[in-house]
């Protein structure tokens, strides 16, 4: 009976934490005042790029660096389209979408149709199981031991880049800076603040970050390539949608994530609750699955509708989003 | 301090702009040929059958043709709807949710219809499918009017939660379910009667569908609305400055509120041809159009003529991926959307090239 | 003796008009400096070139006694700048400790800690401010942001303080505690620049006063060897007798009648306070008054786009007030507005100037089309009428240079024939020839028998132009003067609020004899 929780409470994390570095990756990039609609291309790419340098190397480390890489690049696309060129944030955002989605299916196909074919996982040491740690004490405490304390390396490093990310804006001068470039560029830039450089730099690194989420699901979701669905399968707008319920907050992000989490979860495994048990959760299977898909865009439409009536100073929507910031002659 | 400065050019010729864009998309098709060539795929062969729709050397030649339109038809009328809403600088890029919004409702007359005439069903779908869309618009745009809701994130959202509402009617099997067949176990989408099946001109083999029609005549009416009508010009004013709109005497919310519902409603209509000529609804019935879409007003600069020219050109860039795949196996469809994302990218950049010219500093002072 | 600052010959233009012209300036160390000077007279330009915005074109900076280089607000703040602008540079929804640190130099990377605190909390304590550092910067009024903007400049350590027009936006408590704190900076050695156009504010504050004058340099005189009138007069200049016709037309009844308006700005304050005047058929009355005295709240008022809260506006005899903008201007009465980025309120910039002629017309034929035919004539008939300088009609109005998109503009108003014309800077940034046309085509009108309302900001001009002039300050009427019997000095002296003439001799300013008001109406 314990055990339905516990693998349901592992759910939530383990299948969900994409999500999150999706999300404190937007959020790095929207708090410069950029809106970056490329997130699910983004996070192919780095999907696509770190899998196969890992699966190459055989090295969860090589993985992170090239999906990093691959996906701050990305990153510094968009910045110099929008901040240098001063092109429209949303169009070029969804073309990144559109081309990342399709380089990840170029690549797949190529391999897949090639003599080496597509790389698998098992055996190498990225795959889930052997990348799940044991931590001593923590990993045995009954019940929580398993579902918290037992996941992959990739888990912890998305809750401390949130957790980091927090600290950042909350505690330093650069995350100070960069908040104010989001909410009023043209203030920073009369104290002295680097505009262009401050977007461009954190515009790559978000991307980055969300590269390390694309990673993620291409190595714990089964890693092999799909012709049909791309591994990102949506996550990508799913934290497009976060950002705005975690308020543009890292640390909102964290929480934001398993509670998205839990329903993304309870999709997945309703019917297992209802035949555990049938007498209280039974009603479980009569809720579509679909429903706890749309979910998460259903609530954040409402908070985005809801915010916007109550007082503008509540909301953690950086001032200046979306818009290019351009100096006149100076 | 910058030595060098950007600044706009005073003049904007049109051939300028298109020899820039012309070098751009051959950039875009050099950097694919290249990949090509990495996959051992010879870029010409590959780019002559894409071109060409698998035209050449077939002997069903004409259901290329029809493939093409059936293609072409959505895009293109998406195109003009977002194209609108962009020109007044609102941010709708919902047009997948509206799509599915009019899809669904045209499928709702479509299942219902069987015993009325055609032409009757068909012009009951395209109001169902125009209505329903145009409502939703109306919603966002009064949000956004009245309490400056953010528009992008809105139609974003709107996106994803009518995608899982035809899932949902794609996946259930139950008693008030007319979309799916009786005859099936598993869920799946019934095909129209044969009332709410669009009919067209018969041309030999060929088979001109009246949504052809419809769309190229649309795009002439939207041309002229724009162009020439009162609440055309309006729309041209309150995207350029909404502060002199205002100064105006216009009423700038309604205009708003308008021009939305023509977009959406101009959308739905897509979607109730595309169904129509589909003969069935599907959860892949938008074919990503609300997408594409926004690329194709963007490359088209928001000008109709060239918003014409270009879903063309994107339909037969989708559509001639899709022949050439029968023959390079390695290449499937998604080669088309990594080609339009490099072109757009490589027009971005050509735009810019076209638009601003780099000075020194001191010349600049004087601008 | 050491100057903190010396500009000496400093010239700078934009295109065709020149903002400052061979000016020279010094700033002693620990003395207070008035720059004075009429809107437009250049004064804003010249900080501008000392905080890093602008380069000058010519001429040399010094700062104590050396000669520099200002390339960017960085390299002014390293020289010990630091400038309040008049519009606040703030984050709003920073607290004011988070405001100061973004520009903060060389304090670590971290806000942990109460090291910077402390010192911001020191700085403020020993200037005699009072400030929450923790409140936000939203909910502040508008003295505390200014206290917060002067704040955030001590504390990046500059020693030389420029004040743009600081007391525009306060109340007379708030400019005597702005005041106690500007003697205590004085006191601890800073040197401090403040522009303003307020004689007794001059007057209180200053050691010397620096004036300008269309862009000119005129002379720097000691504050206690000088006077009100003085002043005044070095700011206005002794009347020069401008080539500008002021044809006599017999006047009609007045068209539009004003009683009482009473109008907030978008920040909720009074803007305009129970203001009286009309206009006659066949005159133009001139608007006078330092920049932000509540000209652009009044013109909105009048052409229906600003809500009134008192008051009533009569034309023609019917009231116009709770009135369409279209109604309003289908009654006649047609207003423009130059702000002061020349373009946002009155075209759109995109579009050519065919469509920007029938802006407000385009809705007057019948059907569905805009009629662009007549439009494109019409459009041809005002560029040769006012000799705009363009390829051909249908040029989009950004390709033009200044002069002529206020010709466009002014053409489009003048092409309705409306008998009420509200014109608010006509001529700004225009340079001479251009100035004259747009005199010109005013004249026309006024021949024609249209009452127009004119807010200029020279005031030569209006005193050649105008048939009366209306002075207001700080929204109050303060009179309405004859231009033939009134004089500069006595207009400057209103605009600053040191003189108020409205009931003067029994009569009461700005109410017609032959009003069409009955008493009914006025009491009510």
């Amino acid at each position: 009976m314990f055990e339905v929780f516990t693998l349901f409470l592992f759910n939530i994390i383990v299948y969900n934490i994409p999500l999150l570095y999706g999300t404190t990756g937007e959020i790095m990039i929207e708090k410069s005042g950029s809106l970056n609609l490329g997130v699910e291309g983004t996070m192919a790419i780095g999907a696509v790029a770190g899998y196969l340098a890992g699966a190459k190397t055989d090295s969860l480390l090589v993985a992170c660096l090239v999906s990093f890489i691959a996906s701050g690049l990305v990153g510094l696309l968009f910045s110099f389209l929008t901040v240098t060129l001063q092109a429209n944030q949303n169009v070029t955002g969804l073309t990144i979408t559109t081309f990342g989605v399709a380089f990840y299916y170029f690549i797949g196909n190529a391999l897949s149709n090639s003599s080496a074919g597509w790389p698998k996982l098992s055996g190498t040491r990225l795959d889930a199981h052997s990348q799940a740690i044991h931590i001593p004490v923590l990993s045995d405490i009954p019940f929580i031991g398993k579902a918290v304390f037992s996941h992959g390396i990739l888990v912890y490093l998305g809750v401390l880049i949130a957790i980091l990310m927090w600290l950042y804006f909350k505690k330093t001068v650069p995350g100070l800076k960069l908040r104010a470039i989001g909410e009023n560029p043209a203030a920073a830039d009369s104290l002295g603040v680097n505009v262009a450089l401050y977007k461009y730099t954190h515009i790559i690194i978000g991307s980055g970050i969300m590269g390390l989420g694309g990673l993620y699901m291409g190595l714990n979701m089964g890693g092999t390539f799909e012709g049909s669905n791309c591994w990102i399968n949506g996550y990508g707008w799913i934290s497009i949608a976060l950002v705005i319920f975690a308020n543009w907050s890292p640390a909102k992000a964290l929480l934001g994530t398993l509670i998205f989490g839990f329903f993304n979860t309870l999709r997945v495994q309703n019917a297992a609750l209802a035949y555990t048990f049938p007498d209280t959760m039974g009603w479980l299977t009569n809720i579509p699955s679909h429903f706890f898909s749309a979910l998460p865009f259903i609530i954040t439409l409402i908070v985005l509708i809801t915010t916007s009536m109550s007082s503008k100073n509540k909301s953690g929507e950086p001032q200046a989003i979306g818009r290019n910031y351009y100096r006149e002659d100076r | 301090m910058k030595k060098y400065h950007l600044v706009r050019r005073a003049d904007s010729k049109i051939q300028r702009t298109l020899i820039y864009y012309a070098i751009g998309i051959l950039v875009s098709l050099s950097i694919c040929g290249i990949l090509l060539l990495i996959l051992g795929i010879n870029p010409f062969q590959y780019y002559g059958k894409m071109l060409t729709i698998g035209l050449v050397g077939n002997r069903y030649g004409y259901k290329s043709i029809e493939g093409l339109l059936k293609v072409f038809v959505p895009l293109l009328i998406t195109s003009l709807a977002l194209s609108l809403s962009f020109k007044m600088r609102f941010w709708n890029i919902g047009g997948e949710g509206e799509f599915l919004i009019g899809a669904i409702c045209a499928s709702i007359v479509a299942f219902n219809s069987s015993g009325l005439p055609n032409f009757v069903t068909v012009v009951l779908m395209c109001l169902a499918a125009m209505l329903s869309s145009g409502i939703i618009g109306i919603a966002i745009a009064a949000l956004k009017v009245r309490f400056n809701t953010n528009e992008t994130l809105m139609t974003l959202m709107l996106n994803y939660i009518m995608l899982y509402v035809i899932r949902y009617i794609g996946d259930t099997k139950a008693d008030w379910n007319f979309f799916l067949r009786e005859d099936s176990e598993r869920p799946i989408f019934g095909s129209f009667p044969e009332s709410a099946v669009m009919k067209g001109i018969p041309l030999g083999k060929f088979t001109l569908l009246w949504s052809v029609i419809i769309a190229v005549l649309l795009t002439a009416i939207i041309f002229v609305y724009l162009k020439y009508t009162k609440q055309g010009f309006e729309v041209s004013v309150v995207g350029d400055s909404s502060a002199t709109a205002r100064y105006a005497g216009m009423n700038v919310g309604k205009i708003i509120l308008r021009t939305m519902f023509i977009s959406s409603a101009l959308i739905g209509l897509a979607a109730a041809l595309a169904v129509s000529s589909a003969g069935t609804i599907s959860d892949t019935i938008t074919n990503d159009v609300g997408w594409t879409g926004i690329i194709v007003a963007w490359l088209s600069k928001l000008s109709i003529p060239a918003v014409f020219v270009t879903s063309i050109l994107i339909s037969i860039l989708q559509y001639g991926c899709q022949a050439a795949a029968t023959q390079y196996p390695a290449i499937d469809v998604n080669f088309a959307d990594l080609l339009q994302g490099i072109i757009l990218f490589s027009v971005l950049v050509a735009d810019f090239a076209a638009n601003f010219r780099i000075v020194k500093k001191e010349e600049a002072k004087n601008v | 003796m050491e100057y903190a600052i010396e500009l000496k010959n400093i010239s700078k233009s934009f295109g065709p008009v020149a903002a400052n012209k061979n000016i020279n300036l010094s700033l002693a160390k620990g003395e207070i400096l008035a720059l004075l000077g009429e809107n437009g007279s250049g004064k804003t330009t010249l900080m501008n070139m000392l905080s890093g915005i602008y380069m000058p074109d010519s001429g040399s900076i010094f700062i104590d006694g050396k000669r520099v280089q200002i390339n960017s607000p960085e390299d002014s703040g390293k020289l010990g700048i630091g400038m309040v602008h008049q519009h606040f540079k703030l984050v709003e929804r920073f607290t004011a400790l988070e405001n100061i640190r973004i520009g903060m130099r060389g304090e670590g990377r971290f806000l942990h800690g109460n090291e910077v605190r402390n010192k911001i909390e020191n700085t403020a304590s020993r200037f005699g401010f009072e400030i929450d550092l923790d409140k936000k910067v939203a909910n502040m009024a508008v003295s505390e942001k200014q206290t917060l903007e002067i704040l955030k400049v001590l504390c990046y350590g500059a020693k030389i303080i420029i004040l743009d027009e600081p007391t525009a936006v306060l109340t007379v408590q708030e400019i005597d505690r702005l005041f106690n704190v500007l003697r205590r900076m004085k006191n601890e050695g800073h040197s401090i620049i403040i522009i303003t156009h307020k004689l007794n504010e001059v007057m209180e504050i200053s050691d010397r006063v620096t004036v300008l004058r269309h862009g000119d340099y005129i002379g720097t005189v000691n504050t206690k060897e000088t006077n009100d009138k003085e002043l005044t007069e070095l700011m206005v200049g002794r009347k020069i007798t401008l080539n500008i016709d002021r044809p006599v037309i017999e006047k009609t009844h007045p068209l539009l009648e004003i009683r009482d308006l009473t109008v907030k700005n978008d920040e909720g304050a009074i803007a305009v306070d129970h203001i009286n005047f009309y206009i006659r058929g066949g005159e133009i009355l001139g608007v006078a008054g330092i920049a932000g005295s509540g000209q652009k709240e009044l013109c909105e008022a009048i052409a229906g786009l600003r809500k009134i809260e008192e008051g009533h506006m009569i034309h023609e005899g019917e009231s116009i007030v709770g009135m369409s903008p279209k109604k309003i201007l289908e009654h006649g009465i047609s207003m423009s507005f130059i702000p002061e980025d020349r373009l946002g309120m009155g075209l759109a910039p995109s579009l050519s100037i065919t469509d920007n002629m029938i802006l407000k017309s385009y809705n007057d034929t019948k059907g569905i089309f805009v009629d662009r035919k007549s439009a494109r004539e019409e459009a041809q008939k005002v560029i040769r009428k006012l000799e705009i300088n363009t390829p051909s009609a249908d040029t989009p109005v950004r390709r033009l240079s200044g002069g002529n998109v206020q010709k466009v503009l002014l053409g489009r108003e003048i092409k309705s024939g409306p008998n009420v014309l509200i014109t608010a800077y006509p001529v700004r940034g225009l340079d001479i020839n251009s100035s004259y046309t747009i005199y010109d085509i005013l004249n026309g009108e006024k021949k024609k028998g249209v009452g127009i309302l004119f807010v200029g900001e020279d005031l030569d001009v209006m005193l050649s132009l105008c048939d009366k002039i209306m002075v207001i300050c700080h929204g109050k009427l303060q009179g309405v003067v004859n231009s033939d019997h009134t004089t500069k000095e006595e207009i400057g002296l209103m605009m600053t609020g040191t003189l108020n003439i409205v009931n003067k001799e029994g009569k009461t300013d700005g109410i017609a004899k032959d009003s069409a008001f009955t008493d009914e109406e006025v009491k009510a």
